[in-house]
């Protein structure tokens, strides 16, 4: 099975699970950067949640099919058309040879996801296939897609049920502005007094280096009390930074494994996914919960999508 | 063994250490317990990830101190002294004209002097296999470029001072450079993907840029 990279896009990658357990070889998690969006794609097409699907940035991004397929697409996207003709997202659909995909550019949110039945050919490596651009490891040669590149995968049993869509309550909302709960980090007592109350008070604009590896939040600069200076020490996906400039870091799919900066919160599991759909001038206020409210918000949404997309974790 | 307090964020836990030395031995007896999803070294810090659908931070702490308050004595295991070969020539050593000046040598006494340090490896971050190396000597404070360089070569050799590094991919990078390795620092095909471990000492042997083009064909791509 194949679809050829008609228009690329900004930046269209291969990503599926994240990869896990070689932090401390410096090997970032990588992965779908919105593994909810991931998974729903995943589950209408038949395949594992954490199966590699293709990724697509804020741009339009054009396919044409090879074989006959079933797909999905999730997330962001402002439209979907198969022969310049409208389709729904959140709905399983069935392509023939020279059908071509449309996929709309993001009108709110940043990334979407189109899944496909069966197993996509990509790069294994450390027990996991998603790209890292970075290091040019994984999925696609390492790269994102390119004009004229060929997506090709070896078909799976495509559920037979048409008419397959995500129930409405489990579709995420896609949004400008964003709720995301957090818990305290380990320097978080680096900011004196009065940035450790805006940090909660004020809301911050993303602003306009947003890429995998994390995003900057304007609006609100913290500061930092004096000797605040560390050592590099872990850091994970959602990790909020102070560095020096107070502008903080919010850190993404890809980010380097330890970093130098105070770690002044930490975006709580169950809320992560919702990084991936942050884009330039999004809007985010962050409320501050306990690690065991935190762990019941995570095992409370868990409890919502097993339903329908069985045992599953978030990233 | 001498720990702070833990620090629980909803899905990790972290805790400083005394130094890079009790770190690698807690890091070493924690990693063999395989109860988390990941452990993860800092300069004197460890943190362990764990999944919150499974074990409750306030699980994952007694857990934590518990690992952290065992003897760990015979977790470090020593590992082989690495000789990793370095090409001080010009084109591969941006900084090479500027470091021996500021260090008051020749170009060819800052190579020996650069060859005849000991290091050994503190973290491996940043990137995968990318090393932070601390040297057993002084080394009078260089400092990272003011502006930082858009592209960095793999294999370049980077120096602050004491502490040393080596890049396993080209990125954009703040290190001055004084050499490069033709070694692949991380290649996912091998065993073990990073050439270098927390803990190990190196040392960096000069090589020409014959010898250095020829281990590069050796290695093959």
């Amino acid at each position: 099975m194949t679809l050829t990279v008609v228009k690329p896009g900004l930046q269209t990658t291969l990503q599926g699970s994240p990869f896990s357990g070689h932090r401390h070889l410096g090997m970032p998690a990588a992965g779908a950067a919105d593994c909810l969006s991931l998974a729903l794609a995943n589950h209408l097409v038949g395949n594992a949640a954490g199966a590699i699907a293709i990724e697509i940035t804020l741009d339009e991004a054009k396919f044409t099919a090879g074989h006959p397929s079933a797909i999905a697409l999730t997330g962001a996207a402002e439209y979907f058309r198969i022969n310049e003709k409208d389709q729904p997202l959140h709905e399983l659909l069935y392509v023939k040879p020279g059908d071509e995909i449309d996929i709309g550019p993001a009108h709110l949110g940043c990334r979407s996801y189109l899944a496909v039945t069966g197993k996509i050919d990509a790069q294994s490596l450390l027990n996991g296939q998603s790209t890292y651009l970075g290091a040019g490891l994984g999925g696609f040669q390492g790269r994102a897609l390119k004009v004229g590149d060929i997506v090709e995968w070896t078909s799976g049993s495509a559920p037979t049920r048409t008419g397959k869509k995500t129930p409405e309550g489990l579709r995420p909302i896609i949004s400008e502005k964003y709720i995301i709960r957090v818990t305290i980090g380990p320097e978080f007592s680096a900011l004196n007094s009065s940035s450790r109350k805006k940090l909660f008070e004020n809301k911050y604009t993303a602003g306009s280096r947003i890429n995998r590896m994390g995003l900057n939040l304007q609006a609100t600069v913290l500061e930092t009390e004096n000797g605040s200076q560390m050592q590099s020490a872990p850091v994970f996906p959602g990790t909020i930074q102070c560095p020096p400039d107070g502008e903080p870091f919010l850190l993404g799919p890809d980010a380097q494994t330890t970093g130098g900066y105070p770690r002044i919160a930490q975006v709580i599991r169950a809320d992560r996914h919702l990084i991936g759909q942050i884009r330039s001038g999004s809007e985010i206020q962050f409320v501050k919960t306990s690690n065991e409210r935190a762990t019941g918000i995570y095992r409370q949404k868990l409890s919502l999508l097993t339903p329908w997309l069985g045992a599953i974790s978030l990233w | 063994m001498k720990f702070s307090d833990i620090h629980a964020c909803d899905d990790w836990l972290s805790c400083q250490l005394e130094n890079s030395n009790a770190v690698h031995a807690a890091s070493a007896a924690i990693r063999g317990q395989g109860i988390w999803q990941e452990v993860v070294s800092g300069l004197d810090s460890i943190t362990v990830q764990f999944d919150p659908a499974r074990i409750t931070p306030n699980e994952a702490i007694d857990l934590f101190r518990e690992q952290l308050l065992k003897p760990q004595t015979a977790a470090v295991r020593p590992t082989a002294r690495i000789i990793i070969p370095v090409c001080y020539d010009e084109n591969f050593a941006p900084d090479r004209n500027w470091l021996a000046e500021k260090m008051g040598l020749s170009t060819k006494a800052l190579m020996e002097w650069h060859s005849s340090l000991q290091f050994t490896v503190t973290m491996l971050g940043f990137m995968p296999g990318f090393a932070y190396l601390q040297c057993r000597e002084d080394i009078v404070d260089i400092g990272r470029l003011p502006k930082p360089r858009q592209k960095v070569d793999a294999g370049s050799i980077g120096i602050i001072g004491d502490q040393s590094c080596i890049y396993s991919f080209s990125s954009p990078g703040g290190w001055p450079i004084i050499g490069r390795t033709p070694y692949r620092l991380f290649d996912p095909d091998r065993d073990e993907p990073a050439l270098l471990s927390a803990n190990q000492p190196v040392s960096f042997q000069p090589i020409s840029r014959t010898e250095f083009d020829a281990i590069i064909r050796e290695q093959g791509q």
